[in-house]
């Protein structure tokens, strides 16, 4: 689709907004952004709506001084300032517009940061160029898993455990569904990032100021060692961490879509029994067959429903899968990113769907409406359409501000389709 | 002395004073916020945008790339009795081509392409942080626009960088003046104009009808449910009331200045301000019969009120609370609202506040009180729990991490859906407190006690 001059109404975020999604995977990390102080309060407050935590994003506030002879000054009293106030082990460092287009290199910044301060060599930090203007936050993402294992893993003895790599922004309650999985079954693994508690924390006595949780330090350094990786999420157009420890130390690494819908979960559970030789657990086979029963009990209530699916590329791309499964009629495939990799997905398993990249919400609503859609899947930015068309919308993914449980929303695996299926099933019937 | 007592940054502890024996050492504020330092405050752009997307029939234009224009669509709980259009969020998305040879031919563009289809009486336009560093002329381009398409085209000076929200709402209070005096008017009863007023979960709507009820006309609400079109009238008042008094008294100032037109400050707010607001309306036009219609309408609605809010105080009085706001007027307006539930404010502070706001949050609290300028999460956490407060006012930000502590809280921000001006807002104020501090989820253990001890109990309740 040509695109217009004019944005309306945004289908996608900035690029250090992902990376805060990943560094908070990560065990004892600060997150810090070295630009405009604004950036950091308007992604605290992004991701706050959503998860419902508290969200602390560090900035080295650049001001008009900064701007003009550079912001190193800044950055290294905010570094210092951080480790006072936090006591992290790891400062995530991203980069906002301003930074980007003053040219601030980061990578020296640090280097004069070491020299200046060797009290300090004990923190580890990690730079991540995320210039908003060159991609979302999907690729700030993964440029941040990317540069974390680039930072972090280190050759040493061989392991018997394979990394799995989370390549795309999934909910703390997927995550943990994948862990108990991969624990039930004894699958010996290292999942990159673990955002099931950092993103989703318990209320407790006294609780600490960087949340506890994320994968282990340790255990990143070791990702250099494993047999394999896995990575899930398969639309992703830069050079991910599985990719960067496949070319640096030789660990094959094999990309999968992220496992929605019964095939993909199947696709992704024999993976990982092919490289441990140990079968699924018996739990999860019942799942499964109880997954297939209720796609079963929804196929007539479902059938040809014709629908919108938005949001970010390998969730659309999952979703879009467990429709056409369902015998539902996917007719607009939608995704803010700029992304090749998607089109094609789409494209392939949708031949008779319009498939928008790099669109915004008032492109997808003249789809929408020349498609006369019954159905909206997709973060809580379609609630205008919806009720502007009357299409009741399941509110799936992030952003998703205006309704509870964003961080417990499953949708991998076969419970995750499960729960799935039944939501859009019940959505359907409510509407008739 | 707190500062001995505090943890926090060595740069920071003269943004923090306790109120001792009736003496209050200067805050340090209205600086530049702490590198590292997890500021709450957002920028100037921020402050632009909220002062101005109110303005439903506007069409809001932000250039700069995606995220400012992203994280910003539809972010303010103001309510429209008309137009939608400022429910969108419109951008440039400016690319890495954009910033390396200039924005200026595709925000003209979008200029003309979103005129086209929208059809707006007028367009704001925002610069963002690298918008003010590649150099692009927003004005000229503007300039250019509003000749082509015939319609105003408002440049908004707000890069992001270049200070903070305050400067932002001083950007916006010039837009909005570019645009009042553009159109002929002659008001045929005594008028006003409110300056600050949001329209927040329809807040204009509670307090409307007393001004009308009084024989006053307004004009425009600015912004809150404004139109283009009434804005551009809004130098035929005869007075301006400023309750957001941070992001508006520039503007108030400025009307002085050019149109003559005096400004009293007000606040909405809390029956006793409410009322305040009435009465010095209605001794400004020096009318007794208005006065009459004042004196009425303040003895009617208090006694409607009184009782329900006499309920809720009996419910909550005693307990203490703590106040966290972007600007001064509304945390004073909320100390005085306090006062009438009979709570203590034993924390307050604001993100833009100035030497004489803080000055004069200094004369209102008691003794003990905390007074903090721009606090951060980790400060404002640790004053929480050492000041004992039973309930934090604030924004969305602040909201989990008082959660997390078990600390009861209000949003007084955009994202509150109840209307808390006007004698009725009181009453809806009054009991949000109460169901907020009195919820049974705050007597919930957070560790389990462990055994089974009360079974018994719990089986014969
Ligand atoms: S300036 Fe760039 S990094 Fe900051 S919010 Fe805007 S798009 Fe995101």
């Amino acid at each position: 689709m040509s695109k217009n001059y004019a944005t309306v109404n945004p289908c996608t975020m900035c690029m250090p907004l992902g990376s805060v999604m990943a560094f908070r995977g990560i065990e004892n990390t600060m997150p810090f952004f070295h630009g405009s102080q604004g950036c950091s309060t308007y992604m605290r407050l992004h991701l706050a709506h959503h998860f419902r935590e508290p969200i602390d994003i560090a900035s080295s506030a650049l001001s008009e001084n900064g701007a003009v002879y550079g912001g190193g000054a800044n950055l290294k009293q905010g570094l210092r300032n951080v480790i006072k106030g936090y006591d992290p082990r790891i400062i995530g460092i991203a980069t906002t517009c301003i930074a980007e287009t003053i040219g601030e290199d980061i990578p020296q910044l640090i280097k004069e940061f070491r020299q200046e301060y060797p009290g300090h060599s004990d923190i580890i930090l990690i730079p991540v160029s995320t210039p908003s203007f060159k991609h979302s936050h999907e690729e700030g993402y993964n440029e941040t898993l990317r540069a974390v294992v680039q930072t972090l893993a280190k050759k040493d003895q061989p392991s018997d455990r394979f990394n799995l790599i989370v390549a795309a922004i999934v909910s703390p309650e997927d995550v943990r569904y994948l862990k108990q999985m991969l624990d039930d079954c004894a699958w010996s693994n290292i999942l990159l990032p673990d955002t099931s508690e950092t993103f989703d924390a318990p209320v407790v006595d006294e609780p600490p100021k960087i949340p506890v949780g994320g994968t282990r330090i340790e255990d990143i350094k070791d990702t250099a060692n494993s047999k394999e990786t896995v990575t899930i999420g398969s639309c992703s157009t830069i050079i991910g961490a599985g990719e960067y420890l496949d070319c640096k130390f030789n660990i094959p690494n094999i990309v999968l879509p992220l496992p929605i819908g019964l095939e993909y979960s199947d696709i992704f559970v024999s993976k990982i029994e092919m490289i441990t030789g140990t079968a699924l657990s018996r739990k999860y086979e019942l799942e499964r067959g109880r997954l297939l029963d209720a796609m079963i009990d929804s196929h007539k209530y479902v059938a040809h429903v014709k629908t919108a699916i938005f949001g970010n590329t390998d969730i659309v791309i999952g979703v879009t899968k467990l429709l056409t499964e369902l015998g539902m009629q996917p007719e607009v495939i939608a995704t803010g990113s700029d992304n090749q990799v998607f089109e094609k997905a789409a494209r392939k398993l949708a031949p008779d769907a319009v498939v928008l990249c790099n669109t915004d919400f008032s492109g997808i609503h003249s789809e929408i409406k020349k498609k006369e859609i019954e159905l909206m899947i997709g973060p809580f930015t379609g609630r205008q359409i919806s009720k502007a068309e009357h299409i009741p919308l399941v509110r799936l993914g992030f952003p998703n501000h205006d309704r509870m449980g964003a961080s417990r929303q499953l949708i991998l695996g076969y419970e995750g389709a499960m729960r799935l299926t039944d939501t859009i099933t019940n959505t359907i019937l409510e509407n008739k | 002395m707190l500062e001995n007592k505090i943890v926090t940054l060595d740069e920071r502890r003269k943004h923090i004073q306790r109120k001792e024996g009736e003496i209050l050492l200067p805050v340090i504020c209205n600086s530049d916020s702490l590198a590292g330092a997890v500021s709450q405050r957002a920028c100037v752009y921020s402050g632009a945008r909220v002062v101005l997307n109110p303005i439903t029939d506007a069409l809001h234009l932000v250039h700069g790339p995606i995220g400012c224009a992203s994280y910003t669509w539809d972010i303010r709980g103001s309510m429209t009795s008309g137009a939608t259009l400022y429910k969108n969020s419109f951008s440039t998305d400016m690319k890495e081509i954009n910033v390396v040879f200039g924005g200026e031919k595709k925000l003209a563009n979008a200029l003309r392409e979103l005129v086209m289809k929208y059809h707006p009486p007028a367009v704001f336009v925002y610069s963002t942080c690298i918008v003010g560093i590649i150099g692009d002329d927003l004005r000229a381009v503007c300039n250019a626009s509003s000749k082509e398409l015939n319609i105003p085209v408002i440049p908004v000076l707000s890069e992001g960088f270049r200070g903070n929200k305050r400067m932002g709402y001083k950007a916006a209070c010039h837009a909005i003046f570019e645009l009042i005096g553009t159109r002929v008017h002659t008001p045929q009863k005594p008028a006003i104009n409110l300056l600050g007023e949001y329209n927040v979960a329809g807040d204009l709507w509670n307090i409307k009808p007393y001004f009308e009820e009084m024989g006053i006309d307004i004009i425009v609400s600015m912004t809150g449910d404004s139109c283009v079109e009434d804005i551009r009238k809004a130098h035929t008042a005869h007075l301006n009331l400023v309750q957001c008094s941070g992001s508006m008294t520039y503007l108030a100032k400025m009307l002085e200045e050019k149109y003559g037109i005096p400004y009293l400050k007000a606040s909405f707010f809390g029956t006793n301000d409410m009322s305040k607001a009435l009465m010095t309306t209605a001794k400004f036009f020096n009318d007794p019969l208005m006065v009459q219609k004042a004196e009425e309408i303040i003895k009617r609605e208090t006694a409607r009120t009184a009782p329900l809010i006499e309920y809720y105080r009996s419910r909550v009085s005693g307990r203490r609370a703590a106040i966290y706001m972007g600007g001064a007027a509304k945390a004073v307006s909320l100390v005085k609202a306090f006062r009438e539930l009979g709570m203590d404010v034993v924390i307050i502070g604001t993100q833009t506040g100035k030497k004489d706001d803080y000055e004069e949050i200094g004369c209102l609290v008691n003794n003990g009180t905390v007074i903090i300028d721009d606090a951060n999460p980790l400060e404002l956490r640790e004053l929480l729990t050492r000041q004992k407060a039973n309930l934090l006012v604030s924004g969305v930000k602040e909201r989990f991490l008082s959660y997390k502590l078990g600390i009861p809280f209000c949003d007084f921000n955009h994202d509150r859906t109840i209307t808390f001006e006007g004698f009725d807002g009181m009453v809806n104020f009054a009991h949000e407190i109460d169901t907020t501090i009195n919820s049974p989820v705050w007597k919930l253990h957070v560790m389990r006690t462990g055994g089974l001890i009360n079974v018994e109990e719990l089986c014969n309740s």
